[in-house]
């Protein structure tokens, strides 16, 4: 080869290296000269990806446009109406001192009230937050925020204060979700079938005599937004307007996908519907089975979009 | 061009209509197309990448580029699970299983078609937003043949077409020799020659094994028809007993042949492009630069022109028609795989290289108003960067464990050039094959994901705009 003393060899070639690993003695020699093979590479992976708690990046929120539009125009039929109010107000004791209380005390009321609605709102979809804080937390085996969450979590709800206590006691996540599926959430979750298998009563009951579908459907829509809320009541959370819109998407959602949960749907379906009394509507009201079992579905499924541990 | 077929802008739009709908509730769907050559590192990525964004969704920060990208917002991932599809699933467990067992082995050629969706749950973007639940993008992947990938320039070829500008192929380069036997059988056909079954059967015999002789032997890539060589889960079947014939027009045996030819592109077509390339949003294009490089100057020009010929008849939508249907690729990638095959100061010199390969389906894409990116990545990393000793003097050079052998070996891969060599590059190297590597040790249930090169970075190129 007539190559320049500078450059690098040309050619790729392959180097085999002397003797992988060291030979022990107790091994016999493998065929022919050859060593016994080389230990796999290991990078230490495992490691590496560990997460790290601390240096989690902040998911960064930003305001939507119709988030925008929507606070502005808050602010503005709130804020303009308050002063057209305080000048009421002002205008009325110009005119009499007693005229001018008793419209502060009105205007006091009123906006008292809608203050109070706000809270609810804020109060409730601040809940929401809070689960899912939880929920990724536990996802991502964040001990510390994951423990956090279940402690509030659990002094407020009747059902989990039993176990208030060992949650205290525990130190890693996974026995925290032990403790939390064994106790407090399996007892919501039979509390939560409770109520689904009274909804679903109630729909069969209603579908099976009502004369027309469409009052049908509006009954089982009302029946399934007070069901998801009872059920978010069980789980310590108390959705106001908004809140209960954000659950109900998720709700439907979970409904959608989670598919597994049909076996356990089918069986309370069908001890609810092999009930003596109802068998004899049953041939008829076909329909009613299928509200009753949707009812069924959504409890399932409301009470998974509520737990404070995610599915697994 | 083929003709625009209506129910084709139909079902386009329709699937339009629905991926903005389930955007608008948040569930967006994203078709991600990777496309490569057989052996450019389909399946081993698309293993990779499964485990790799099963575990970050876990909290693991297996893919550090993308969580940078996604804002940390990616909160879970999982596997869609199976509705009543038709089509095999992919199965990235028993892969991982398999590279991991004591000894590993790679997947098998694949033979068929599978699908996976993965579904990732995200944090809203927006405070409000926070509200509504976790978004959630989908991703659906696919793994194929690739051998198959080369029937799509066909589909705009009539048989008289194809049969002349492959015949005028195969009497090139190292072509002529590979075909040799195929050759002299179909220059004696005579002029109107019957059509009858065993003289078909035994030119596809011939055709077939030069197929086979052109891609063992000599590295050659652009082989058509892809099931001729891969002939997938059916097997060979009589539509495939035509082959290409120098005087196409008559009647007889090149009728047969023409009628076999159609059928076998609807076959394809029906089967393969229209359900999975038809649309899709994101695409990888996988190359095994080195593989190229190493085989010679004809591989490479081969391996370029497959790849020019494939992108010319990939739909990348930027018409108007398929704004209005809301089709089309937004970005496309260009990944050199196997890039721990070399030491990490030639991967640049990688990534260089197969820019300067892929210039054709670059310059597609950005004709369709994609964005277009090159990267280098190794789906899992085999090796460990090193020096050996060559001549008396140091070269990068990389160390791992030989797959057959089980023994550990330095590699010393050449010098990458930044371009396409001229041919004074080759005549000093002779042929050379990268030896396979055994896999590093893994977790065989991969809930750590498996160790990589850079998937992240393309991942977070690819798809972070999505999360
Ligand atoms: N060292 C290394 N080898 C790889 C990598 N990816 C693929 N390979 C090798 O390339 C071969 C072909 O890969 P495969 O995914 O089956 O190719 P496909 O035909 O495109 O699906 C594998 O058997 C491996 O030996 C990688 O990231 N690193
Ligand atoms: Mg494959």
């Amino acid at each position: 080869m007539s190559e320049a003393p500078g450059a690098p060899p040309r050619g790729p070639r392959v180097i085999l290296e002397e003797g992988g690993a060291p030979p022990r003695a107790a091994a016999p020699p493998p065929r022919g000269a050859e060593g016994p093979p080389a230990p796999r590479l290991d990078f230490g992976w495992e490691r590496t990806v560990a997460p790290a708690a601390v240096a989690r990046l902040r998911p960064g929120t930003a305001w939507s446009t119709l988030g925008l539009l929507g606070a502005g125009a808050g602010v503005l039929v709130l804020g303009l109406s308050a002063l057209e109010a305080a000048n009421f107000v002002a205008a009325q004791f110009a005119r009499a001192t007693w005229l001018g209380v008793l419209t502060l005390g009105v205007a006091g009321a009123g906006y008292g009230l809608i203050g109070a609605a706000l809270w609810r709102e804020v109060r409730g979809l601040a809940g929401l937050r809070s689960v899912d804080r939880a929920r990724a937390a536990f996802a991502r085996g964040d001990h510390a925020t994951a423990r956090e969450e279940a402690l509030r979590w659990a002094a407020e709800v009747p059902a989990a204060q039993s176990v208030l206590p060992a949650l205290r006691g525990c130190n890693d996540p996974d026995s925290l979700r032990a403790i939390l599926e064994a106790g407090p959430l399996a007892a919501l979750e039979a509390q939560a079938q409770a109520l689904g298998r009274a909804a679903a009563l109630q729909a069969f009951a209603v579908t099976a005599v009502s004369p027309s579908a469409a009052l049908d459907a509006l009954i089982f829509a009302w029946r399934g937004v007070r069901l998801v809320r009872q059920v978010a009541a069980l789980h310590g959370l108390r959705p106001g307007v908004a809140g209960t819109a954000a659950l109900l998407r998720r709700t439907l959602f979970d409904a959608a996908t989670v598919a597994a949960t049909d076996v356990a749907v089918d069986a309370a379906a069908r001890a609810l519907l092999t009930n003596p009394l109802l068998e004899k509507f049953a041939g008829e009201a076909a329909a009613g089975a299928v509200a009753a079992r949707r009812m069924l579905r959504l409890a399932r499924a409301a009470s998974e979009a509520c737990r404070i541990v995610p599915p697994r | 061009m083929p003709a625009p077929d209506p129910l084709g802008f139909l079902r386009d739009a329709l699937a339009g209509a629905e991926d903005a709908a389930l955007a608008l509730l948040g569930q967006e769907r994203v078709r991600l197309a990777v496309t490569g050559l057989s052996r450019a590192g389909k399946t081993v990525f698309l293993t990779s990448l499964v485990a790799n964004l099963l575990a970050a969704g876990a909290g693991l920060r297996t893919l550090p580029a993308l969580e940078a990208a996604s804002g940390g917002r990616l909160r879970r991932a999982r596997v869609l699970p199976a509705g009543v599809e038709a089509v095999p699933r992919f199965d990235p467990q028993a892969h991982l299983a398999a590279l991991a067992a004591d000894p590993p082995r790679w997947p098998a050629r694949t033979e068929d078609l599978s699908t996976l969706a993965l579904t990732l749950e995200l944090d809203r973007r927006s405070w409000f937003g926070g509200f509504l639940g976790a978004r959630s993008v989908t991703l659906e992947l696919l793994d194929y043949p690739g051998e198959w990938l080369l029937d799509l320039p066909m589909l705009r070829q009539s048989y008289a077409e194809w049969s002349a500008a492959t015949l005028a192929r195969l009497r090139r380069g190292s072509r002529a020799a590979a075909f040799a036997p195929f050759l002299e059988f179909v220059d004696a056909l005579p002029e109107g020659a019957p059509a009858e079954d065993p003289l078909s059967r035994r030119g596809f015999a011939l055709y077939r094994d030069g197929l086979r002789a052109a891609r063992d032997g000599h590295g050659l890539r652009l082989l058509q028809p892809g099931r001729f060589l891969n002939p997938g889960p059916r097997g060979e079947a009589p539509l495939m007993w035509f082959f290409p014939l120098p005087r196409p027009g008559g009647g007889g045996l090149a009728e047969l042949c023409a009628r076999r030819y159609d059928a076998y592109l609807a076959d394809q077509r029906a089967a393969f492009f229209e359900p999975f390339f038809r649309r899709f949003d994101r695409q990888a294009v996988l190359v095994d630069v080195l593989a190229a490089l190493h085989q010679g100057q004809e591989a490479f020009d081969d391996t370029a022109e497959a790849l020019a010929e494939i992108a010319a008849a990939l739909r990348y939508g930027g018409s108007w028609l398929d704004r209005l249907t809301g089709q089309g690729v937004r970005r496309v990638a260009l990944v050199a795989t196997k890039a721990d095959h070399v030491p990490a100061r030639q991967r640049e010199a990688l990534a260089a290289l197969l820019e300067d390969l892929t210039a054709a389906p670059r310059e597609r894409a950005l004709a369709a108003g994609a964005e277009t990116g090159v990267h280098a990545l190794a789906a899992i990393r085999c090796t460990e960067d090193d020096v050996a000793t060559l001549e008396g003097r140091p070269v990068g050079a990389v160390r791992g464990v030989l797959l057959e052998s089980g023994r550990s070996a330095k590699v010393y891969p050449g010098e990458v050039p930044m371009r396409r060599p001229g041919p004074e590059f080759w005549r000093h190297g002779r042929m050379f094959e990268m030896p396979a590597f055994r896999p590093p040790r893994l977790d065989p249930h991969g809930a750590a994901g498996v160790p990589h090169l850079g998937l992240d970075t393309l991942l977070a190129w690819l798809i972070g705009d999505l999360l």
